[in-house]
């Protein structure tokens, strides 16, 4: 499924009166079965978008098409085709992990055998079998991410977007929660829209990384990182990486620093 | 390795809250004895102790104790279950809370207590009087604990199941009811104490003959059998603890996630 974002932009009403535009004609299309990291400064309307994907925010003006390539013609309403991974998760704290992993199976009315049967394999596919009785409370952050990823995928919907998932981890979660979102990448093939500020993150994992600019939003460039799959963290390491890393820092830290501006600017007003 | 004087502060803390209850009873006791206090005034505690075996013994206290939390546990029963089905269908219609929110402001404030002489006045001073002035009171505070529970439900777990495909009816039941549970429970806690005042207070108000802890102590006050009044008192304060930590039990047995931190 592509996602065609077509002249979307975003404004929100301030106090007294003002608006704050935090997305200004977005326009691009993401690819069917490709990984595409959102890299920008906080605030820059890259959450809003993807929640937009999502179905989930109403844009204030522009259009987004989900479209199946093979069937061009036919577009398809927004969020049936999606699922979402959130940034503080939002596992509900009274269902066990079971329950959890198996809610959207409920909401459709699959029996619970039957969604039980498929939320234990994906349970035990995150590395979590023998924790189904436990509730998200009494786990890692490390586990509970493992959580909200085997709840998104039990949909089985063709694109995943990931809204910074791994910002609260600690650095070694974190690398093993990327690893394991490649694996699970290479095996499955969405189509991916990973919002991150971590330059790093968005290299290792994305066919794409797209740069936004401070609020408002725009894209201000399209990075291709052209690193073999299946990619592994040592990656990082290479001289191709190397090269990408300063080119993407360059134009976020333009980015940092013009928001830094603003944010004086506003201060001192 | 532990030092001398943090053993020391380990010991005292486990032994000297016992100790400063032993030690109170010991000082009362030769106070009463030494001062030959009349038992009118204040009675030793272990006159008291032997008034409260023989109010088991005769079953006074049994009956009495079972009455009044019969009436607890029904005025309790009545004020939850209205109190939780208004509180969340005013999470449920604004117009219903709009027009809920005026009543519950005008008559919320009110001491329940100061409409007694009304009720008594419309229903005698039967049960129906006891039950209803504290189902009254704590409907209130489970009504609003409710409505607050469920109004601060979490919009990143209600998208979040919207974005799993639920609808607004299975949001409402599978979403934002069961998030307003520990509010839900803190509305109950604060219930469950003023039905036990209410009903005791009504007890003792309604003067009739109809027996309850309030009963027992009024009839002991007014012949100056000041060692009943005792053990009564010391019942009921028993009785209260003991309900009070049952229901923090079954909330945790019933809601293990709410006392868990990072629960999301």
């Amino acid at each position: 499924m592509d996602v065609v974002v077509d002249n979307v932009s975003q404004v929100w009403a301030g106090r007294h009166g003002t608006s704050v535009v935090a997305l200004d004609h977005f326009s691009h299309r993401f690819r069917s079965r490709r990984f595409t990291c959102l890299l920008g400064p906080s605030g820059c309307g890259k959450s809003t978008l993807i929640q937009i994907v999502g179905g989930l925010e109403q844009a204030t003006s522009g259009s987004i098409r989900i479209v199946d390539p093979e069937r061009p013609g036919a577009g398809r309403p927004l969020g049936v085709d999606s699922v979402m991974m959130w940034q503080n998760l939002n596992l509900f704290p009274w269902r066990s992990v079971i329950d959890n992993v198996a809610f959207g199976l409920e909401m459709a009315g699959v029996r619970r055998a039957e969604r039980y049967d498929k939320a234990r394999a994906l349970i035990a596919s995150v590395g979590l079998r023998g924790f189904e009785l436990h509730l998200p409370g009494q786990l890692s952050g490390g586990m509970r991410q493992r959580v909200a990823l085997a709840r998104a995928l039990i949909m089985e919907r063709p694109i995943l977007l990931m809204d910074e998932p791994f910002a609260a981890l600690d650095a070694q979660t974190k690398i093993v929660m990327q690893e394991e979102l490649l694996r699970i990448f290479d095996a499955t093939r969405k189509t991916v829209l990973f919002v991150t500020h971590a330059i790093e993150e968005a290299i290792l994992l994305g066919d794409e990384v797209v740069v936004m600019t401070a609020r408002p939003g725009r894209i201000k460039e399209i990075i291709a990182v052209d690193l073999p799959r299946p990619r592994s963290l040592e990656m990082v390491n290479s001289p191709q990486f190397g090269a990408l890393f300063d080119r993407v820092f360059h134009l976020i830290r333009e980015e940092v620093m013009k928001t830094m501006e603003q944010q004086a600017a506003a201060a001192s007003a | 390795m532990p030092s001398t004087t943090h053993r020391i502060a380990r010991f005292a803390e486990t032994v000297l809250p016992t100790a400063s209850v032993v030690l109170f009873l010991v000082g009362w006791e030769t106070f009463v004895r030494l001062g030959e206090i009349a038992p009118i005034y204040l009675p030793a505690p272990s006159s008291i102790a032997v008034y409260l075996v023989r109010m088991v013994a005769d079953g006074s206290m049994i009956i009495n104790l079972g009455i009044t939390l019969l009436r607890i546990v029904v005025g309790f029963l009545l004020a939850s279950v209205f109190g939780v089905l208004l509180g969340v269908l005013m999470g449920m219609s604004r117009i219903l809370a709009r027009v809920a929110d005026i009543w519950i402001a005008a008559l919320y404030p009110l001491p329940k207590i100061s409409l007694i002489p009304l009720l008594i006045i419309w229903l005698g001073t039967g049960e129906a009087y006891k039950i209803l002035i504290s189902a009254v009171t704590a409907f209130f505070p489970v009504v609003i604990s409710t409505y607050a529970g469920i109004q601060r439900a979490d919009r990143g777990l209600i998208k979040a199941a919207k974005d799993l495909g639920a609808n607004a009816r299975q949001i409402q039941f599978k979403v934002v009811i069961p998030s307003a549970v520990p509010s839900i429970f803190a509305g109950l806690q604060l219930g469950m104490g003023v039905t036990i005042i209410l009903v005791v207070a009504a007890e003792m108000i309604g003067g009739s003959s109809e027996g309850g802890m309030g009963y027992l102590l009024i009839n002991a006050g007014q012949v100056m059998e000041t060692e009943k009044v005792f053990a009564s008192l010391i019942v009921l304060a028993v009785m209260g603890a003991v309900i009070i930590k049952l229901q923090q039990w079954a909330d945790r047995k019933l809601a293990p996630w709410a006392s868990l931190e990072h629960g999301r």
